[in-house]
């Protein structure tokens, strides 16, 4: 009896949870979330776009001139229109409209949460503006042919905010349809072909009928956010670490998905593939258009793979390509007198727009600089290429591509502090190129002063790392610049060139006085001392046993040593594996007499008694001698 | 510079060993006789009195090797106050060997005692090679001792040390190189020595004004407003007192001083006039003097 009515009551318990997770079930927007067969059909429905026939660039201008917004002509290099604009979020563009934010229709300040606005692409002319109402936050806009279409939050009372997708028509603005979306956490659409994709809480992808705003299908990613959707002439993606090529083998998106890419890519890249469209913030022209990946892909089928095997970094002045597959750096473009505000990968070309007016392009497999035009006098605040496909005839072959090292070096060299984690990798990718002339470089950096301490640590690492037997000319020249007050000289950085030195073994012997020399110096730190004296016996050098019993005897007493011996120990260490049994003698002169550092002579009672001759020689001292 | 020195610690070794000074235990009643033989020594030495037995050196060798350190630097002292160059080699045998740096500045006081007084022996070889060691030492203190004893030593040899310590980091030590190389008339260090005053260094004005070449004052002439006007008023001021300059030029010069701004160029001006013989009437003590009555007028 008993037993049965616990089984009752699980049972009920059971029936009761069932029931509610069936109710849950029953009233879900997401049902049909990950269903290839709907998704599948959804994007055969998008048609792709013809063939380019534009290569503009919309620039937003501020400076002397006010804030303005232009249209320029990369392919002609003319400016075709400026109309004062104060744009706010990016410009779109369409077939013959192009879109962007503004602030309140009172202006700044007004109470007005921003508005969209409707341009002809031809003049720049305002055809239309819809206000954001009080209560509505827009959240992003796309253009697809002759359509506009909003995504806005709504927060109309005590509960949660709703989503709600719009259509407007391009030329007037005139809403053509409008759609409630199934949850409030909604984010910026994408459109290509007639069909639109929405994010929807952080993991859905909704699709929808351009023409009539029918819902279409539902991609579910399962292990990644879905922070975007982009729409491009090869598909439409969406992903946040990674990118995912919507398609039936990403309905329910995974890593291990057919549709799924990701980069290799080295740390200081910040992963950014494209904006974050849950955060309106991002709809801005700011940091984030100078900080991302630029990419393009090409499709085999179901299969997306990386145009040419690479993924463009845009890091404010800098431009890096780098293989997918292994993270190798191909070439590395510096743009020298201000910030890229804007970049793209028009397929063809890589893109850019500095703060002074300068727009530039990059071959893509070479990184030769294959476009250059300026705005004299411009400030560019951001800017959106319309410019597909676009790329200079024949300017590819014409110029030259990037000298890798010389724009290393200025990473590195670049006074700018924005970039730690850049001149991080640039050291390191510098210190793994072949010759000479990296050697010179490294020796370079190490030795100037107010370099960042994890640089300068990266650098010596990658010197003592090279090994660089051919070099032995350019060690010994930085080792012999000894610093100078009245010729403004500083002290080489010994500790590093020791131990560069020290890893060349025996055949770095030759090395011998010039290292050993710092250790008479009084500029030479006893952390250099202890790197030298361990130098000294990787490379067998016995001729300077002298140096290493000098040391020892002018610092061996020194009370500055007593809280850290570990130069004096080296150096009796050096002393005791290069010198012979006289040496022994001194070491053991040393250990007993009291005013040796303490450190040090409890060291040599060890050593000495670690390495006493089986026969003859001197006795080793024992633990309590000279006490 | 960079001989080799490779018996300078097995030198010292053999000595010290020979004695067993360095074997000995907290102070004994040896030490104890050691040091009031030490004092002793001492008060003769002080008071003039004639150059102390070789036996004396020995106790005091001993004593300065001991491990009681007030003993040690009574040892030092007294060995500096020997008035004998005898007392040189126990001075270095223990900087030879290592010290700490009190007893090690106390020996290097010692020597530049023994410098003084022209007793540093005929064969510095050893002596050099301990003096350079120290004059690259990482306590500042010992190597401007050190430096200090070097300018007493007329072997040609500890020139380009002396050269190489003008490039020192310190300016105490800088300016002991400096005067050590103007004692000695080494007219090839003047170029450093000025590339030190450009840079505003203080302690090389009076050293380059022993030295410099008539050449070279208009070039310290022109420093005013480049660096403080009182260095270059000291750095002048100091060349106007050489006997070898020429009186017409000594007038040039003394006028550029009179032009420089601050009390340093008044002083210069002072003490050029109270440098020359009072029945000395030579026309740039007028000038001086002169000028000296412009600026209290000017005031």
């Amino acid at each position: 009896m008993r037993g049965s009515a616990r089984t009752t009551g699980v049972g009920r318990a059971l029936v009761a949870f069932g029931a509610l997770g069936l109710a849950a079930c029953a009233t879900s927007p997401f049902q049909r979330a990950g269903n290839a067969d709907d998704v599948a059909a959804a994007v055969a429905r998008s048609q792709a776009p013809g063939p380019p026939s534009r290569s503009l660039v919309f620039l937003v201008l501020a400076g002397s001139g006010g804030p303005r917004l232009a249209a320029y002509d990369l392919g002609a290099s003319k400016l075709l229109w400026t109309q004062p604009a104060d744009v706010t979020t990016r410009v779109e563009a369409g077939t013959s409209v192009l879109v962007h934010g503004t602030q309140g229709l009172g202006g700044p300040g007004s109470p007005s949460n921003g508005a969209v606005v409707g341009r002809d692409i031809g003049t720049g002319a305002v055809l239309w503006q819809r206000a954001m109402q009080p209560k509505e936050r827009l959240f992003g806009y796309a253009v697809d042919g002759d359509a506009v279409f909003l995504v806005v939050q709504t927060r109309g009372g005590p509960g949660r905010p709703t989503g709600a997708l719009l259509a407007l028509d391009a030329r007037t603005g005139i809403e053509r349809w409008h759609r409630e979306l199934p949850s409030g956490r909604v984010a910026a659409p994408a459109a290509r072909g007639g069909l639109l994709a929405v994010p929807l809480d952080s993991q859905y992808v909704l699709l929808f009928d351009a023409g009539s705003g029918t819902e279409l299908g539902q991609a579910l990613s399962t292990e990644e956010a879905a922070t975007f959707v982009r729409a491009l002439p090869e598909g439409i993606f969406y992903g946040s670490r990674g990118l995912f090529l919507l398609g039936r083998g990403t309905a329910r998106g995974t890593r291990h998905s057919t549709g799924y890419l990701s980069a290799r890519l080295p740390d200081f890249v910040r992963p950014v593939y494209w904006y974050d469209l849950y955060r309106p913030e991002q709809s801005e022209y700011s940091a984030i258009d100078r900080n991302r990946i630029l990419w393009r892909i090409t499709v085999d089928g179901d299969r997306p793979q990386f145009r040419d095997g690479l993924a463009f970094v845009h890091d404010y002045r800098f431009f890096f390509a780098f293989d997918v597959g292994s993270g190798a750096l191909r070439w590395v473009y510096d743009s020298p007198n201000s910030d890229a505000v804007a970049s793209a990968d028009t397929g063809r070309a890589i893109l850019f727009v500095t703060a002074d007016g300068e727009i530039g392009g990059l071959d893509p497999i070479t990184g030769a600089r294959i476009y250059e035009a300026h705005l004299p006098g411009e400030v560019v605040r951001g800017a959106t290429f319309d410019a597909e496909g676009f790329a200079p005839m024949g300017a590819a072959a014409a110029s030259k591509p990037p000298d890798m090292l010389a724009t290393l070096t200025a990473i590195i060299a670049d006074p700018d502090q924005r970039f730690p984690a850049l001149k991080l990798f640039a050291i390191e990718e510098l210190g793994r190129q072949p010759g000479r002339a990296v050697t010179a470089k490294l020796i370079d950096i190490i030795g100037k002063e107010g370099l960042a301490p994890l640089a300068y640590q990266k650098a010596g690492e990658m010197l003592v790392a090279r090994r660089d037997a051919g070099s032995l000319d350019l060690l010994a020249a930085a080792l012999r610049m000894h610093a100078d007050f009245a010729a403004k000289r500083s002290p080489p950085p010994v500790e590093i060139l020791a131990r560069a030195v020290g890893a060349l073994g025996p055949l770095a012997r030759s090395l011998a006085p010039d290292l050993a020399a710092h250790l008479r110096l009084p500029e030479t730190s006893p952390a250099a001392s202890a790197e030298i004296a361990r130098a000294l016996v990787a490379i067998g050098a016995r001729g300077s046993l002298p140096a290493l019993r000098d040391f020892l005897a002018v610092y061996r007493a020194d009370t500055s040593y007593e809280r850290d011996p570990t130069a004096l120990v080296a150096a009796a260490e050096a002393v005791l594996k290069l010198g012979g049994p006289a040496d022994r003698v001194l070491l053991l002169f040393l250990a007993e007499e009291p005013h040796t550092a303490t450190g040090l002579r409890t060291h040599l009672v060890r050593a000495l008694g670690d390495t006493a001759p089986r026969a003859g020689g001197p006795t080793p001292p024992t633990a309590s001698a000279g006490e | 510079m960079t001989r080799p020195r490779s018996r300078t610690l097995f030198f010292a070794l053999a000595l010290t060993l020979s004695g067993g000074a360095l074997r000995a235990a907290p102070e004994t009643a040896g030490t104890k006789t050691a040091k009031a033989k030490t004092k002793t020594a001492k008060a003769k030495a002080a008071a003039g009195a004639a150059p102390l037995a070789p036996a004396k050196i020995e106790s005091l060798r001993q004593a300065l090797m001991a491990p009681d350190e007030a003993a040690a630097l009574d040892a030092a002292a007294a060995l500096g106050s020997a008035g004998t160059s005898a007392a040189r080699d126990p001075l270095v045998e223990l900087l030879a060997a290592g010290a700490t740096p009190v007893r090690a500045q106390s020996a290097l006081d010692a020597l530049a005692k023994l410098g003084d007084a022209h007793l540093l022996g005929k064969d510095p070889t050893a002596t050099l090679e301990v003096l350079e060691l120290y004059a690259g030492h990482r306590t500042p203190e010992l190597r401007r001792r050190a430096i200090k004893v070097l300018g007493e030593i007329s072997d040609p040899r500890a020139v380009p040390t002396l050269m190489e310590r003008l490039g020192d980091a310190a300016p105490d030590v800088r300016a002991s190189a400096a005067e050590a190389l103007a004692g000695r008339g080494e007219i090839k260090a003047a170029p450093r020595m000025f590339a030190l005053l450009k840079l505003g260094d203080a302690g090389v004005a009076a050293p380059l004004a022993t030295i410099a070449t008539p050449d070279l004052i208009p070039q310290i002439a022109e420093l005013a407003g480049t660096i403080d006007d009182g260095i270059v008023a000291s750095a002048l001021g100091e060349y106007v007192k050489r006997a070898d300059v020429p009186d017409k030029l000594r007038i040039d010069v003394l006028r550029t001083i009179g032009r420089l701004s601050g009390a340093a160029a008044t002083t210069a001006l002072v003490e050029y006039v109270a440098s020359v013989p009072t029945k000395d009437d030579r026309p740039s003590k007028h000038e001086a003097q002169k000028l000296l009555d412009a600026r209290g007028t000017n005031q």
